[in-house]
């Protein structure tokens, strides 16, 4: 059994409240629901972890973001209307721009430097404003593709809307351009452009 | 990332053993920054599911992993807070 909710353009918790109507008129099976931003998307992945259904994003474009919901039997929905809370995710992004130019954070030991990386991403989803956007160069790359903690925080940084960036140059070098796991891939020209526009380029290598 | 609860270390080699044994294990586990809330040092701390701290407290007892403690993290009244629930 399947259903379909079109929730564009309606506000929170309008969303929310759509989806659970359509996972009640259900027993089992998936619902589909298309909104067009960020708010109501995170709103409804976190309403679906509240009652245990598994969801997944579909599709992730600006204006058409398609989640599905999975319901089984033993899924009890009933949460009252008025119990259905909703965050606004008001990070403000700000105009720096962050360059990570290694897989791992300073110079030293390996070990460290890697663990470091990862608390500097993880850090960075807490942080606001929020840096207008993210480079990835050289052994940066390795933070986009395979390391599956980094990609983690920097998918998170990525749907509070700072733009992430990796180098294609370096992708291709290290045979890493099919393990893209999250961002799009960018070129020189504008990787320069990232950096002369922005008001502040924290440089991470 | 409003209700968690993390195993926090005072050193960063215990720390940095207990995530790979966590792994290991085939826990969920993610190591963070310890939080503000907590220590105002620069020391690490590792977020895992409530539901696995009996397995993760016999794994660090069997391989003598030293901690400051378990803290559950949340949000109140839009503030966070740590409590610290285990040794």
């Amino acid at each position: 059994m399947s259903v379909k909710v079109d929730a564009k353009g309606l506000a929170c918790p309008m969303p929310v409240i759509k989806t659970k109507k359509a996972l009640e008129s259900i027993v089992e099976g998936t619902v589909e629901v298309v909104v067009d931003n960020n708010v109501p998307k995170e709103n409804i992945l976190k309403f679906a972890k509240s009652i245990d259904c598994k969801a997944e994003v579909l599709k992730n474009k600006e204006g058409e973001i398609v989640i599905s919901i999975e319901k089984v039997k033993n899924n009890k929905v009933s949460i009252p209307d008025e119990d259905i809370t909703c965050d606004t995710f008001d990070n403000n992004i700000g105009d720096e721009v962050i360059a990570i130019m290694s897989d791992k954070m300073g110079n030293g030991n390996d070990e460290l430097g890697g663990v470091l990386i990862k608390g500097f991403l993880f850090a960075l989803t807490e942080s606001n404003p929020l840096p207008k956007a993210i480079l990835f160069l050289n052994g940066g790359v390795e933070l986009t593709t395979k390391n599956e903690a980094t990609v983690e925080h920097v998918k998170k940084l990525e749907e509070l809307g700072v733009e992430i960036l990796s180098c294609g140059t370096c992708l291709d070098y290290y045979g890493l351009k099919e393990e893209l796991k999250v961002g799009s891939i960018t070129n020189m020209y504008t990787i320069v452009e990232n950096m002369k526009s922005s008001s502040k380029l924290i440089t991470i290598g | 990332m409003n209700d968690f609860y993390i195993i926090s270390f005072n050193s960063t080699h215990h720390a940095i053993r207990a995530e790979k044994l966590l792994v290991e294990a085939g826990l969920s586990v993610m190591t963070l920054p310890t939080p503000r809330e907590i220590a105002a040092s620069c020391g690490l701390s590792i977020k895992f599911e409530f539901n696995d701290i009996e397995v993760i407290n016999s794994i660090m007892k069997d391989n003598s992993i030293e901690r400051r403690g378990i803290y559950h993290i949340f949000k109140k009244e839009s503030k966070r807070e740590a409590i610290k629930i285990q040794d």
